[in-house]
């Protein structure tokens, strides 16, 4: 069932085109990967201090995968000014976006920051597995 | 000047202007200008003068902790709700709903990313400062509010024969001596480990509520416990003797700060909050008022108040049998 090339081969885009969207989506990929790598080693060091949910980078990493490194840096940015003593903290989502993604391929993040959204659907899942 | 030198302009004037206020202060009451322990206590200086500045924001933090106590019931109903659910998604709308919660209630247990992030740009003005008087006493330059006399000063004087310019790792400035370098980095960096490996240690195992202990990240956080120290150490020997003991101050400073909360702030529901409530309860004092609700519950703590008056009379009677005995 798992076939290596069903994703080259499925898509109709031109090899240029492919590199063209490879290019484009580098700087995002790029703040992608650092996040990643400063959610799994520094915010570890600190344990929870953000008066948020989701937290400052839970909320750069939504943000820069669902509006971009540009869009995304600038509501990080925004977020980061916006955590300190003085404010209440609370619950601040992620603007929501324009990128669409694929049945079941939600980034994982979007799924975690959401979880009101995306826990009812994996219980209607679950209820229709178990069924 | 590039654009990390235009941002960090402003901070390594603030930087070196605390320092050249201590230095001069410490010069007027007779200590000598030229001295390295002139230099050291100006940088410890620095160091009170960032900390105390932030007293403020710890205070708040504590003040916010304490109000936990407050929503304690509220926090109750929410566990039960996800009770058994461990899914990270379930414990995702756990928190969300938690914080929400926080907001409600005006109170906030977490003190943001802001105190370490303020802190970062001055320790990396420090850095800069430090490191870059050798090249600056080299070519006549000021750095900073520092006058280029200043510099040369700077550069020229020592702790132990150790250079406060010179680091580990990239050598020692002609004149310095090599092996004290290497004694006072090693024993600094060792401090500035063990202090805050301790201070790490004794908010695990003292200052945390059953739900933080709990928690997923709990594990991660008792790894970093043994990895950090070692990061710090190898981080350590690029580090000027001056940048060295800034940090190991401010570490200090953090394990004594941490002592005195958990000995008198502690968490509500840590150990550290039962071992303060049975110090209490040993001297006959009422249980630790609630900041925050402190208006509404006047009436409790005088009946409070009462009990305890009331249990002081009762704990002289034992001393009837003492008499009664002789």
């Amino acid at each position: 069932m798992l076939d290596p090339t069903a994703a080259v081969v499925h898509s109709p885009k031109s090899a240029a085109a492919a590199a063209g969207s490879f290019i484009w989506n580098l700087p995002r990929n790029i703040l992608i990967l650092l996040l990643l790598a400063y959610r799994k080693v520094v915010s570890p060091l600190y344990g929870q201090v953000c008066r948020f949910f989701p937290s400052c980078s839970a909320y750069a990493l939504e943000a820069v995968t669902v509006h971009g490194a540009v869009k995304g840096s600038w509501l990080a940015a925004r977020r980061l000014a916006r955590c300190h003593p003085w404010n209440a903290g609370g619950v601040d989502h992620v603007p929501a976006g324009h990128r669409e993604w694929p049945e079941n391929r939600t980034p994982r993040i979007v799924v975690l920051n959401n979880p009101d959204k995306y826990l009812a659907a994996q219980t209607d899942g679950e209820g229709r597995t178990a069924a | 000047m590039d654009f990390f030198e235009t941002i960090m302009f402003p901070f390594k004037w603030l930087v070196s202007i605390i320092m050249v206020g201590f230095h001069e202060g410490l010069t007027a009451i007779g200590l000598p200008a030229a001295s390295g322990w002139t230099w050291t206590l100006s940088i410890i200086g620095l160091v009170l003068v960032i900390r105390a500045a932030l007293i403020p924001v710890f205070v708040k933090q504590i003040k916010a902790q304490r109000g936990m106590q407050l929503l304690q019931p509220d926090l109750k109903k929410l566990q039960d709700k996800y009770k058994g659910k461990t899914d990270q998604l379930s414990r995702q709308a756990m928190a969300q709903e938690q914080m929400a919660m926080y907001k409600k209630h005006g109170t906030n247990p977490f003190s943001a990313c802001l105190p370490m992030l303020i802190q970062m740009p001055f320790f990396f003005a420090l850095f800069q400062v430090l490191s870059g008087v050798s090249n600056a006493s080299s070519s006549g330059q000021g750095i900073g509010a520092m006058s280029a006399n200043q510099v040369q000063q700077f550069d020229k004087s020592s702790i132990f024969g150790a250079p406060l310019s010179a680091t580990l790792l990239h050598g020692t400035p002609p004149g310095g001596n090599e092996v004290a370098v290497w004694v006072l980095s090693i024993l600094m960096i060792l401090a500035m480990t063990a202090s805050q490996f301790i201070t790490q240690k004794q908010i695990m195992a003292k200052n945390m509520s059953e739900e933080a202990m709990a928690s997923p990240f709990m594990r991660q956080q008792k790894m970093m416990l043994y990895i950090l120290p070692i990061v710090f150490g190898v981080g350590g020997i690029n580090f000027p003797i001056g940048v060295l003991i800034y940090w190991t101050t401010t570490n200090l400073w953090t394990m004594g700060q941490q002592f005195f909360v958990i000995r008198r702030m502690p968490t509500p529901g840590s150990p550290a909050a039962k071992a303060l409530a049975e110090r209490r309860a040993a001297k006959g004092l009422p249980a630790l008022p609630i900041l925050g609700g402190k208006k509404v519950d006047a009436e409790a703590e005088a009946a409070a108040a009462a009990a305890v008056a009331q249990a002081r009379t009762q704990r002289t009677q034992p001393q009837r049998k003492n008499r009664k005995k002789k």
